[in-house]
């Protein structure tokens, strides 16, 4: 058995922000600057299989930019992300839903997406309708749906389509509390998977206390402390009281 | 005067743009003055080129005062299709970051992406028709009756009013209305791809052309419905059936593969430039009347420039090429046809470069 399930090796990730150029600012203004924000700096660590990684840190310290960068929507700058070929998933509020497909035609799309096939999708669809608990809502459009609805849908979809490595972005508190239960449940089960590597963002100090084996604090940007649970919890909390 | 500014334009204007896609290729980190050396090369070279052309279809001189229009044009318009194709292999030879491995890294990485993620552009083109029909009364009916209704309309116009007299004229029409048409609807949607797919991007990875890809499986199925009614309407006008109809395969898939060149490279402007979708419109617009969508080009535009125009607009050239092999039992001129079909590939393979070395740099801009 491998060493680690997940390596990040000294990981920078800048953002260059230079959005929305348009005719006339190009024809008039000649060169703006491009100011380049890093989000992300030298930031190293290492998960074992089946290991859980908590993330925690202030609202824009670099966290989900991290994590969408191991879930590979965009490449770190400087740096190396390997996940020794495991598949991955990232599970965040809301996953990316085309509004004016029904939510089965949207668990075919993300599920396809996520690199399962149409046969592993179609069947697993009964445990992800099952799951998600809307009723009918399943066979109408996404557009229709409530935020609740929305995040129960994409929640469902992430945990029935098991991945090996998995992102978790503060989805802990998903819809009512019915479902949260379920949810909490359901995650606990697939996380304490022995085979199962997993990160999580959180702002909730005591689910990572209970869950993780290692936490990770960021800090603008930087990785400010990394190790046991308690410990980083219980200066993390120190620095945001005082 | 005029002739003057011409011969201006004939000499610069394809050097000109050959080096500006040269630069493009370069991804404008090339230095000031290495920049006006290869505007030089290019000066040279890209004249020498077409003067050697020239030599060979046996106009050895390059006299002035008796050159034709024709001959400027044709001049001009070869050379835009050379500066197309050029800079490549003078960014092969002269750059080191450039190099046959890395051709060969983005091919490869190209043909397994498309092979992996085809199933997701179907599926989701699939879902996009399904969800465009399912609400409305008639439903998939408006595949028919919109394109039916226009046609109706274009040869009520010019059939009746301004008299045109090409054979099988509302065919004719119909044809020339389902190719621009898919052209110009997967082009002017591309411009907003990116941006419209945002929910979709930032959560997961794909290529980004796999949006492309998978707009132009919904146009190319609404344009493949189209062509069921001019099959109908060639029946029952009794066009003859010839061998020659096969050419119209080919033509179809050079038509797709140039749209997604072009598509793929306007994809990449829209995430930048917001009002792209404006230009855009107003050029598509203008270029449909150079394509000959609801006329021949070659019948109605005077002389020299009709023929011109239907070789170096590809679009339409690939327009009359459909239309001669299914109505008119002609065979399309098969050099232009590769010649499209080159520069079809190589804007496929410049699209491609351009949207997987910025495509990091898409989801941190929308």
């Amino acid at each position: 058995m491998e060493e680690f399930a997940l390596e990040v090796k000294d990981v920078s990730i800048s953002y260059r922000i230079l959005n929305n150029v348009s005719i006339r600012k190009t024809l008039f203004h000649r060169r703006t600057r491009n100011e380049i924000f890093e989000a992300v700096k030298h930031v190293s660590f290492a998960v074992k299989p089946g290991g859980i990684l908590g993330i925690i840190g202030q609202n824009g310290s670099g966290k989900s930019t991290l994590l969408r960068s191991i879930a590979g929507v965009f490449a770190p700058n400087e740096g190396t992300i390997d996940l020794h070929g495991h598949n991955i998933s990232l599970m965040a509020l809301g996953v990316g839903f085309k509004a004016n497909l029904t939510g089965r035609q949207n668990i075919l799309l993300s599920g396809m997406l996520m690199g399962f096939s149409r046969q592993e999708i179609t069947d697993r669809m009964p445990e992800i309708v099952a799951f998600a608990d809307i009723g009918d809502f399943i066979d109408r459009p996404v557009r229709t749906y409530s935020s609740g609805m929305h995040s129960k849908l994409a929640f469902s979809i992430t945990a029935m389509l098991e991945t090996d490595i998995m992102l978790v972005d503060e989805v802990l508190s998903v819809g009512d509390e019915q479902f949260q239960r379920k949810s909490l449940a359901k995650m606990r089960q697939l996380i304490t998977d022995e085979s199962r590597t997993v990160l999580i963002v959180s702002h909730n100090i005591n689910t990572l206390q209970e869950l993780c084996g290692q936490v990770l604090w960021m800090h603008a940007g930087e990785a400010r402390e990394l190790g046991e649970p308690a410990k980083v919890l219980k200066d993390y909390t120190e620095f945001m009281a005082g | 005067m005029i002739y003057a500014l011409l011969n201006i334009a004939m000499l610069a204007a394809p050097p000109v743009f050959a080096w500006m896609i040269h630069n493009y290729l370069r991804h404008g980190d090339l230095s000031g003055r290495r920049k006006a050396v290869f505007l030089g090369v290019y000066i040279v070279l890209m004249n020498v080129i077409l003067f050697a052309a020239s030599w060979l279809r046996g106009v050895k001189t390059l006299d002035f005062n008796q050159m034709t229009v024709t001959y400027r044009l044709k001049w001009i318009g070869l050379g835009i299709v050379l500066g197309f194709v050029l800079p490549f292999f003078v960014c092969l030879l002269t750059e080191e970051q450039i190099t046959l491995g890395g051709f060969r890294r983005y091919i490869l990485r190209f043909t397994s992406d498309i092979r992996r993620y085809f199933p997701y552009a179907m599926q989701s083109a699939r879902a996009d028709l399904e969800s465009e029909v399912s609400g409305s009364y008639l439903n998939w009916l408006w595949w028919l009756i919109e394109p039916v209704c226009m046609m109706l309309i274009y040869a009520v116009i010019f059939g009746v009013i301004f008299s045109a007299s090409e054979p099988y004229f509302t065919v004719f029409i119909f044809i020339g209305l389902t190719m621009w048409g898919f052209f110009s609807r997967n082009v002017s949607a591309s411009v907003d791809i990116v941006r419209g797919s945002r929910d979709i991007i930032t959560r997961i990875y794909m290529p980004k052309f796999v949006l492309l890809l998978s707009k132009m499986l919904v146009n190319g199925f609404k344009a493949l419905v189209s062509f069921c009614v001019v099959i109908c309407m060639m029946i029952v006008y009794r066009v003859p059936v010839t061998a020659r109809m096969l050419w119209a395969i080919p033509v179809l898939a050079v038509l797709f593969l140039f749209t997604f060149g072009v598509g793929t490279i306007m994809m990449h402007y829209g995430v930048y430039v917001s009002d792209l979708g404006y230009i855009t419109g107003i050029v598509l617009q203008m270029l449909s009347y150079f394509t000959g969508t609801f006329y021949s080009l070659a019948n109605r535009i005077p002389a020299p420039f009709g023929e011109i125009l239907e070789q170096f607009n590809p679009v339409a050239f690939l327009i009359a090429a459909f239309r001669n092999a299914m109505l008119y039992g002609k065979s399309p001129a098969i050099p232009i046809l590769l010649l499209w079909t080159f520069v079809s590939v190589v804007l496929v393979a410049l699209g491609a470069f351009t949207v997987y070395s910025n495509e990091n740099a898409y989801v941190k801009v929308i």
